[in-house]
Order: structure tokens, then C-alpha cells, then sequence
């Protein structure tokens, strides 16, 4: 399958996806005009994934800012993180912020409470 | 159109001072200038010692209110050029910033517009957040994929007062449509 290596920009995450290894990794701001576009190719690397071996998938995350395009195409993927959840799949989702940044730190919150599968949250000073 | 002279252009400066602007813009908003425009804020923010919560807020607020008014030009066909947007940042005398944007829009659109804003300016911050979720999980509509509806209950709860939206007739069946968040 295709791994992805998009490199960020001014309003859109670094994202990378690796099969070998089973990490999806963003980074960055995310406050495109069309989110639904930007992580398209995104949910089809998790379907994909997801479909074709039976590996853990981990989520690293660090995003920053996003806009309500971003924050709803990112429940998207942990819809599809959940749903493997629970069909008995191995996946971990860790999103790292700053401490002086507490917004992030509240909206990765937010997100906790709707899943079940493993979450964390992380501060760092 | 003519040359100003000194005392135009001052009295448009006394006038935006005195409401209290900090920095505005006026005129069509590409892509590329709403993300500029949101850096130079930003670092304006940054300068102006706001804490790290409210320069998040206002760039939020800003940002979902200028992607709305493109959103909303380009449902109407406008160009880039007809994608106007008047945005203003400005502080009140309790030195809150207070995010403010408009744009023209059909006088229909503009009545509906102010009444949902009503209707999420009535909630409480426990309200917001459940219409926030409700929203979230709505499928999206096919018609604008990239669009999550979000954005007003956004920039709702991220205000400290209630959000004031108002229109004013402008001509040929459109108003002009403004927005005020208080952060």
C-alpha cells in the first residue's frame, strides 16, 4: 500500500503514514479551507491499513490549531480508529501539546470523551 | 473615485481609533490573505502580551468567520475579487478583543443568519458544547463537503458575551451582515 509523506504548510499538518510500522503522524496547524479534501487520502491510508493487516496502529499526534473543517474531518479518523477498536484491533492514539497552549490541551480532551479505545493526552512544559 | 486629501483619511483614522480598532482590513480576501492577515494578527497578539487562550481565540474566531464569508462568496459565485470581507479587531475599555466581521449578503440569508446566531447567543457554555458534539456528529452535507456546519457554535463558545449579529439594508435585495465576538 501507499504511505503518505505530505509536507506541511502555513495552514495545513505535516502528515506521515507508514505501513512498515503503522504510524500515522501529524504535526502542525491545521485551518485549510477544504479539510475534507486535505485528509481524504488520510482515511483511505487508515481504511487501507487497517483492512489489509492485522498491526497495531498508532497515532502520534501534535497538531496545534484547527478549524472546525479539521476538527471534523480528524473525528473521521478516529470513528474508524474506534470501530477497529472495537473489533478487537491493537491502536493507541498519543496527542502531544505544550502546557502554555491549553486550548489544544482541551479540545484533544474533548475527543477522549467520545472514544474508548486507548488516548492519551500530553502536556509537556 | 478621487484622491483623498489628509483630513478624509484622518477623519477614518479618529474613527476607527476611537472604536477602539486595532488593526482592520477592508476589501476582497483571498486565500492567501486570510492566512496572512491571521499571521500578522497573531504576531500582533503575541506583541500585545494576550495570553496564549485569547490569541487562540481571536485567530479562531477570525479564521471561522473569514473562511464562512469565502465559503458563502463562493456559494453565491463570486470570484476572489467579490469575496469582500470587512474585519476588525479591536479592545473594549475592560480590555477584552473583540472580533468583528461582515460581508454582503442576500437579505433572506441575512435574516436567518442573525436568527441562529440568536438562537446559539441564548445558550450557556454547557448548551454550546452539546450542540457542538450534536453538530459534529451530523453527516456532512453533500453539497458542501467541507463545511461541518460548526463554525458560529464555534466562535459561540469560545466569546465571553453573548455573540451581537445585525444587518444593515444595502441595495439590490443584499445586506450587509455583521458579526461582533466579544473574547
Amino acid at each position: 500500500m501507499k504511505d503518505l509523506h505530505l509536507p506541511g504548510s502555513q495552514a495545513t499538518p505535516t502528515i506521515s503514514a507508514d505501513s512498515a510500522t503503522g504510524v500515522l503522524a501529524m504535526h502542525g496547524d491545521s485551518y485549510p479551507e477544504n479539510a475534507f479534501e486535505l485528509y481524504g487520502p488520510v482515511i483511505e491510508w487508515v481504511e487501507t491499513y487497517l483492512a489489509q493487516s492485522d498491526k497495531p496502529l498508532y497515532m502520534e499526534l501534535e497538531l496545534l490549531y484547527l478549524n472546525t473543517s479539521s476538527i471534523k474531518a480528524i473525528m473521521d479518523v478516529f470513528d474508524l480508529v474506534q470501530a477497529a477498536h472495537e473489533n478487537g484491533r491493537r491502536v493507541a492514539v498519543n496527542w502531544y501539546y505544550d502546557l502554555a497552549n491549553k486550548r489544544v490541551g482541551e479540545l484533544a480532551e474533548e475527543f477522549t470523551e467520545d472514544y474508548t479505545f486507548a488516548f492519551q493526552v500530553i502536556g509537556r512544559p | 473615485m478621487r484622491n483623498m486629501n489628509a483630513n478624509e483619511l484622518y477623519t477614518l483614522r479618529t474613527s476607527l481609533q476611537d472604536s477602539g480598532t486595532l488593526l482592520c482590513f477592508n476589501g476582497p480576501i483571498s486565500k492567501g490573505l486570510l492566512e496572512e492577515f491571521g499571521n500578522a494578527l497573531k504576531r500582533y497578539l503575541e506583541a500585545d502580551d494576550a495570553k496564549s487562550a485569547e490569541v487562540t481565540d481571536v485567530f479562531s474566531v477570525y479564521i471561522e468567520m473569514t473562511q464562512n464569508i469565502r465559503r458563502y462568496a463562493a456559494i453565491r459565485g463570486y470570484d476572489d475579487s467579490r469575496a469582500c470581507a470587512t474585519v476588525v479587531i479591536s479592545r473594549t475599555h475592560d480590555g477584552h478583543y473583540v472580533v468583528s466581521a461582515g460581508n454582503l449578503v442576500d437579505v433572506t440569508h441575512g435574516t436567518e443568519l442573525v436568527e441562529r446566531i440568536n438562537g446559539y447567543a441564548a445558550l450557556d457554555k454547557a448548551q454550546l458544547k452539546a450542540a457542538y458534539k450534536e453538530q459534529l456528529r451530523k453527516p456532512r452535507d453533500p453539497l458542501q463537503p467541507e463545511s461541518a456546519g460548526l463554525g458560529l457554535i464555534e466562535i459561540a463558545r469560545r466569546a465571553t458575551r453573548p455573540l451581537h449579529a445585525t444587518t444593515t439594508p444595502h441595495r439590490d435585495g443584499e445586506a450587509f451582515f455583521s458579526l461582533s465576538v466579544v473574547i
